[in-house]
């Protein structure tokens, strides 16, 4: 699909206008569209991010984040045209077991298309990714598509002494590591061996192709007591540093950030699963939200996917702009800004336009 | 003739010999009083993690990591989900019975203070703000 | 008390209208929002009344906006499951109560019409209610028809050539904004502190509305006033069930048609799948993918069969579909695009009897006689058997659809 892309381009509007699709507004995943200067290098796809398959006992799961993901997969299975693939976030289950591995794969498994895993500590810390492995396949790498270079991350590793020794069984690891706020958890980061990696491979990429990268930690330090942090942060993004264009998604949040490093431009992905509070909201610490962030409303429990979401993404010229749909409330468009030189949600970011629900305290 | 002297110094001599009197405390009273407080807080610290709270295995530190945004310093206030203006153990109740699908608890069960205490602390130093939604 | 709508069941609509002005304020309603370019006058009210029931809007003369919110059921056509209009055509939704409609956001079971003013057009073009091509006809007789002559000249100050729909629609809202009620017994109990005005049973069953069953979220009640709506929409789980496996066909089909001119006003009244699908075929939202308006439960007694498609035929079978958590029976599959609020509630035979005895107590004391008099209509807490059930929806799908142009 082409169509001329304008900044501060209003989706809904142009469904109506044009031959109308269903890559609307109201998506329970991410989509991403790039254009380019040549529009058979325009594409989409879809994201969608911590689904947190809980198993309760034998084979009943937490009915709530199933149905998170279970709407996310509907939804995106009547986008219209289909999108070039579906990249899903990281934490599918929630402790990392085989049947919650297993239960998302299902789920997922009704996706109509090719679908790119990124690994989340959820995933992760019971076997150290072993059965996730044997269904997804690799825990970090690239590949080129359209003119983009993808780079997929696992930035949710740690230090090697927290992974094998610290803890008696895998199943405490995973526990220990399972709770946002447990003060025996570990930092987060990508570490040595990947980033080696990562340097060599972006060695062999031009300096003005754009470059997307999926991460599950923010590759940010943003609050270190919920881990919405990468330890490497600095060293990762000086990687990122040489090239033009650079985008990247990130989930474990479960909220809408979006944030502008150098040349980077970061832009989180919402839970299918269930909301976080946004760190400022926790009066005992420290922490650093990125500055040009609005808000998402705030959730009413009683609607299970209230504050759960979605995005909807396109990209002009390499930047992103990302339309974040939320449940009974109106859609959040968060679009790199050219002149400003970083994202910025087109109906909101002035302070006069907020409105109450995207006051959190 | 003695005299009995009867000079406020002298009568309070005579009274503090007897033990100490009811608006009395001490450096020591308040140190075990907060020790006291502080079990408390650790226990509700337990609930919060305790998968026991409700029946499918959620617990309160999902969604409220550290207890935040469940906004103690704002209550009572109008409460949506409830309905009419209540307190917070009203509200933890609700969660109890929908987001975690098990059974509500007294106002006054030993568990349920305890999981006040906890959220009160971790929200310590905010300013009372009730009926703030 | 005594609001115009006392006066409306005893003399047939026309002439007796009280000052809305002088009314007290129902028990347990809020003050009603009369916008600014259209106050309430008497003589407005006696002119909206009249045109409410003028059967001469409609293409065989036959049709009113009465014959489908008759004063005399609620403002409903009680018991018909969908609407009938003209020539017996059936359309795909159940007529909704005018009575308390005046406190919503937005009008239809889509929110389709943002305001009580602009709703009163849409059914009087649409081919399966008043069957008009177009307003001409209406115009014709409000500037020819000396009655409304001197109406439209006393309420607008118009001459007959100035006077356009937007007067006609004007009227016919505040006549629409005087059908509120309140002081049922709940509201007595409730609001009103009497301790007797409502028995232990639907004491127990408002408990149950309160907490096990979750309806207050949705079915707002607050301290000092209950509308029993959200004005919002959700989907759940009635109609969408019936086409869930199309949605992914159908869906995009729709969009298309709908991009290519076809009127959604049309569409959803004639096609039964484009009805399913909610306030989606008017946002074109995949959030609102099924959903309907949350409506008020005030005199649901009385206004019988329930949902957008009328399939829910007493109050019973509204609880247990709550009850199954979003399912009309047991077996059905739970869609997909289900709202987050919706859930098994696992309420026990007597806890879903006290809700429906709850329920009960939401009458207005306008319409407690006629509840009353419901000697023949289904009671309120009896269970549908589920192959009565099966078969009503089958009917609903079934009946053809009128064709016109552009339909998809």
């Amino acid at each position: 699909m082409s169509h001329p892309i304008n900044r501060g381009f209003d989706r809904r509007q142009f469904l109506k206008n044009a031959s109308l699709t269903l890559a609307g507004t109201a998506l329970p995943i991410t989509m991403v569209e790039l254009a380019f200067a040549k529009s058979s290098d325009s594409f989409n796809f879809a994201y969608i991010s911590d689904s947190h398959i809980q198993q309760i006992k034998g084979n009943s799961f937490v009915r709530n984040w199933d149905r998170g993901l279970l709407r996310a997969v509907a939804e995106t299975n009547l986008l219209a045209p289909r999108p070039d693939f579906i990249i899903f976030g990281g934490d599918l289950a929630q402790m990392g077991s085989k049947p919650e591995l297993d239960h998302g794969a299902e789920l997922l498994s009704k996706l109509n298309g090719k679908v790119y895993h990124v690994m989340g500590e959820h995933d992760y810390y019971l076997d150290l990714g072993e059965y996730w492995s044997k269904l997804f396949g690799k825990q970090y790498y690239s590949f080129d598509h359209k003119g983009v270079h993808f780079v997929v991350l696992n930035s949710i590793l740690t230090y090697d002494d927290w992974t094998f020794n610290r803890w008696p069984t895998a199943q405490q690891r995973m526990a220990e590591m399972a709770g946002l706020d447990n003060p025996n958890g570990s930092p987060f980061m990508v570490g040595d061996k990947q980033r080696d990696w990562l340097k060599k491979d972006l060695a062999k990429v031009k300096k003005d192709t754009p470059v997307i990268v999926f991460s599950h930690s923010p590759l940010q330090k943003i609050y270190k007591g919920w881990n919405f942090w990468t330890e490497d942060a600095e060293a990762v993004q000086a990687l990122l540093a040489p090239f033009d264009k650079v985008t990247v998604f990130y989930g474990h949040v479960h909220q809408i950030q979006y944030n502008q490093i150098g040349n980077i431009a970061f832009t989180s992905a919402m839970a299918t699963a269930w909301p976080w509070p946004y760190p400022q909201a926790y009066a005992q610490a420290q922490q650093l939200l990125p500055k040009l962030t609005v808000q998402m409303n705030r959730a009413d429990p009683f609607f299970e996917r209230d504050a759960t979401g979605w995005q909807c993404i396109d990209i002009a010229t390499g930047r992103a702009s990302v339309n974040f749909n939320l449940y009974n409330n109106a859609t959040r468009t968060v679009a790199y800004d050219a002149q400003a030189g970083h994202p910025k949600d087109v109906g909101y970011q002035l302070d006069e336009k907020r409105i109450p629900p995207q006051i959190h305290y | 003739m003695k005299l009995f002297r009867t000079s406020c110094a002298a009568t309070v001599l005579l009274l503090a010999s007897t033990g100490p009197m009811a608006d009395e405390f001490t450096n020591n009273d308040l140190e075990r009083w907060d020790g006291q407080f502080q079990a408390v807080v650790k226990e509700g610290r337990g609930l919060w993690t305790s998968p026991d709270m409700g029946k499918n295995g959620v617990v309160c530190a999902q969604c409220h990591p550290n207890a935040a945004n469940t906004h103690p310093e704002t209550y009572p206030k109008f409460q949506k989900q409830l309905g009419k203006v209540a307190n917070l153990w009203e509200m933890v109740n609700w969660c109890l019975r929908n987001p975690l699908e098990g059974d509500p608890m007294k106002a006054d069960d030993p568990r349920m203070t305890a999981m006040l205490a906890y959220m009160a602390w971790e929200r310590r130093g905010v300013k009372l703000e009730p009926g703030k939604h | 008390m005594a609001p115009p709508i006392h006066t409306m069941l005893a003399a047939a609509c026309i002439g007796f209208a009280a000052p809305a002005a002088v009314h007290a304020q129902p028990l347990g309603l809020p003050p009603l929002h009369i916008p600014a370019d259209n106050p309430q006058t008497p003589d407005k009210i006696k002119l909206g009344d009249k045109l409410f029931n003028d059967k001469r809007f409609s293409s065989t003369g036959l049709i009113s906006c009465a014959t489908c919110h008759d004063p005399n059921k609620a403002f409903t056509d009680s018991p018909l499951v969908t609407s009938k209009g003209i020539k017996d055509l059936t359309g795909t939704r159940n007529a909704p109560t005018v009575v308390n409609a005046a406190y919503f956001s937005l009008f239809f079971w889509d929110g389709r019409s943002p305001t009580i003013e602009d709703q009163a057009q849409h059914p009087i073009i649409n081919p399966v209610e008043m069957g008009l091509s177009n307003h001409d006809p209406v115009l014709q007789i409000v500037r020819i028809d000396p009655e409304y002559v001197n109406a439209f000249r006393t309420v607008f100050k118009t001459e007959p050539a100035q006077v356009t729909m937007k007067e006609v629609q004007k009227a016919i809202a505040s006549f629409e904004r005087t059908i509120i009620s309140g002081d049922s017994p709940f509201d007595r109990w409730y609001f009103g502190k009497d301790k007797t005005a409502i028995n232990a049973q639907a004491q127990r069953g408002f408990d149950v509305f309160l907490n096990k069953g979750r309806c207050v979220s949705c079915h707002v009640i607050e301290n000092d006033q209950a509308l029993f709506t959200d004005n919002r929409f959700h989907n759940i789980g009635v109609g969408i069930n019936r086409i869930q496996n199309e949605v992914q066909d159908f869906a995009p089909k729709f969009l298309q048609a709908k991009g290519s001119g076809v009127d959604v006003d049309k569409a959803v009244l004639s096609n039964p799948k484009a009805s399913e699908l909610g306030r989606f075929a008017v946002t074109d939202s995949l959030d609102e993918l099924g959903s309907f308006k949350t409506s008020t439960l005030r005199n649901v007694s009385v206004t019988a069969p329930f949902m957008h498609d009328g399939s829910l035929k007493t109050l019973r079978d509204v609880v247990e579909h709550y009850n199954n958590g979003g399912i009309t029976n047991k077996t059905d599959k739970v869609n997909d695009f289900l709202s987050g609020g919706i859930r098994p509630l696992n309420l026990t035979e007597e806890e879903m009897s006290d809700l429906v005895a709850f329920l009960e107590t939401l009458t207005s004391p306008q319409f407690a006689a006629q509840r009353a008099a419901m000697g023949t209509a289904p009671a309120c807490n009896v269970k549908t058997p589920a192959s009565l059930v099966a078969a009503a929806a089958a009917r609903t799908v079934e009946h053809s659809p009128i064709k016109t142009a552009g339909q998809p």
